[in-house]
């Protein structure tokens, strides 16, 4: 079975429903950006509830998206630090 | 839940700051692990940007390192970097899984144990000398073996010999070196248990309450499990309390307690049950649905509310026996509060930001098998190995290190990573776990609005804030912490 539609990349970004279409293993998803929408194909059981869950699963990847943007260079230096420090290296 | 500083146009764009309701007040925490507790009205007006700059208040704030443009960066920072002083450090607890085997069935148990009789359970000592040396090169000064099972004690001569030869490499070496065992007793005699005196090796042991509870929870065919926990705990605290002028110290022996649905109506038969055995503290600690425990979660587990509902109970007992003078208290708490009031890290490598993975702990698997920690063995004992970092037979110390498991679990617990982790107010001395986060949600990142640890360490942070703004309750949490 499958269930085709559109949204606006302005909500959800192509990154975002690359990476939740990683996470979600019970349907087949195909993307294309298309100028500001992506279309997408949901191939599996059930497939329109497949398309909600990629939709939660987006808004949450966008998340941490945006997080990382804002947080990465801390979050780095910090575990960078702590990797480190087990290795005996100077950071 | 934080308020934005960057870009921000109102006039709280100076403040630095995460935020929480604590009943009528509120609290505000940073990330130098500073919290101070308003009143809602102080609240509004230092938000509003109206607070004067002449109040208690306002001095308090600065401080603390709440005021962007008041900061000592001096202390501020040697504070943190002491509140996260494992980040310096490399792993320092090393647990040695010398054997799976166990003659207990606990309803519990979390760590994939098997029957007494089974073969090829045991770590052999050539494995355990590997391990020995691998834990001997980890970056750490400070170096903790500690013997778990099964039962360690059904494979008492690799113990013995991992001892011997663990304090030799002390002697020939820089690091200080600290043993302990894990043990339900069964197996204890007086030649095992002086053995484990001198050697300054600390005993830990469990005990889920009285009697009935206890051997409910902790099925021993061969006898009376409760009885001969008590025995040893009464044997070891002895030789604890009469020690003089021996040329070894002889550590307190403690206990640990595992809360099951069984449990959430005895808190206080626990508590007195401790209190009676000599114990001045009880770790109230939740189960983990991981191993054994998640397939029966049904009929032990319980929700992050029962637990909680039990958890408070517990603690409003425990300050009740402290206002009558007895000395107990509860580890858990104390643990939050070294961090909390002292900035200190108290080596509870379950709270740490990054969490303890690899980092700060590895596990020795019998098998020769390396985890990033027991909870990620335990999970490998399932049959997915998704957290093993190595292999004693071919892995050299750095290898575990730069695993790409290792790594992983640095970077998904990072709270700087974790959406709602970043902006929660108990950021600076919280932290995830990524095998719970695995086990219950598929995913070492975790996500945090749906996630049982998440709702239950929340639950115990709120209590204990809420606890703290009462005057005597405070005044006795406080103590545990000024020993």
């Amino acid at each position: 079975m499958e269930f085709k539609s559109k949204v606006s990349s302005k909500v959800y970004s192509l990154e975002a429903l690359k990476l939740a279409s990683y996470i979600l293993e019970n349907w087949n998803y195909s993307l294309k950006e298309k100028g500001p929408i992506v279309e997408i194909s949901v191939k599996g059981n059930n497939p329109d509830i497949g398309y909600k869950e990629l939709l939660n699963e987006a808004l949450n990847q966008q998340c941490r998206i945006d997080l990382f943007k804002t947080n990465s260079k801390i979050a780095n230096l910090i575990t960078t630090k702590a990797l480190l420090s087990a290795l005996g290296e100077e950071s | 839940m934080a308020i934005k500083t960057k870009g921000n146009k109102s006039k709280i764009k100076q403040y630095n700051f995460s935020w929480r309701k604590i009943k009528d007040k509120v609290l505000l925490t940073n990330e130098f692990g500073h919290y101070i507790i308003l009143k809602n009205e102080e609240f509004k007006s230092f938000i509003d940007g109206k607070l004067s700059n002449k109040s208690k208040t306002w001095e308090e704030l600065q401080v603390r390192g709440f005021l962007n443009n008041y900061m000592d960066f001096g202390d501020l920072c040697q504070r943190w970097q002491k509140k996260n002083s494992f980040i310096y450090a490399g792993p320092g607890l090393h647990i040695f899984v010398v054997t799976l085997r166990c003659n207990h069935k606990c309803v519990y148990c979390q760590s994939g144990a098997v029957g007494k009789e089974k073969n090829n359970m045991d770590m052999s000592w050539d494995m355990a000398k590997k391990s020995v040396n691998m834990a001997f090169s980890s970056t750490n000064k400070n170096i903790t073996i500690e013997f778990q099972g099964g039962e360690p004690l059904l494979n008492w001569d690799v113990v013995k010999k991992t001892i011997e030869y663990a304090r030799n490499k002390e002697k020939s070496g820089d690091k200080k070196l600290f043993l302990a065992i894990v043990t339900n007793f069964s197996k204890m005699d007086k030649e095992k248990a002086d053995y484990l005196l001198k050697n300054e090796v600390s005993i830990c042991t469990s005990l889920d309450g009285p009697e009935k509870l206890h051997n409910k929870n902790r099925i021993f065919h061969e006898g009376n499990s409760y009885k001969i926990t008590k025995k040893w705990i009464k044997y070891f605290k002895d030789k604890h309390d009469a020690q003089k002028n021996e040329k070894y110290r002889i550590f307190k022996p403690s206990a640990l307690l595992t809360v099951s649905r069984s449990s959430l109506n005895s808190f206080k038969e626990i508590i007195d049950e401790y209190v009676d055995s000599g114990f001045e503290s009880l770790f109230i600690r939740a189960l983990s649905p991981i191993g054994y425990a998640r397939a029966a979660w049904k009929t032990i587990g319980y929700n992050s509310a029962e637990f909680l509902d039990f958890y408070r109970k517990s603690l409003d007992y425990i300050i009740s026996l402290n206002k009558k003078g007895v000395k107990i208290k509860e580890k858990g708490a104390e643990l939050l509060l070294r961090k909390i009031l002292k900035a200190e890290d108290p080596g509870f490598l379950d709270l740490r930001c990054p969490c303890g993975a690899t980092i700060g702990q590895v596990a020795y698997n019998y098998n020769g098998e390396l985890y990033t920690c027991d909870e990620g063995r335990m999970v490998g004992w399932e049959g997915d190995r998704f957290f093993k970092i190595g292999d004693i037979e071919k892995s050299e110390y750095k290898d575990i290190i730069n695993s790409s498991i290792s790594k992983g679990c640095a970077i998904s617990s990072n709270l700087d990573n974790q959406p709602m982790c970043n902006r929660c107010a108990y950021k600076p001395w919280c932290g995830v776990c990524p095998v719970i986060n695995y086990e219950l949600q598929k995913t070492p990142w975790g996500n945090m609005i749906s996630n049982y640890r998440c709702e239950l360490y929340m639950g115990i942070f709120d209590y204990i804030f809420e606890l703290l703004t009462k005057e005597k309750e405070s005044e006795i949490l406080k103590s545990w912490v000024e020993e």
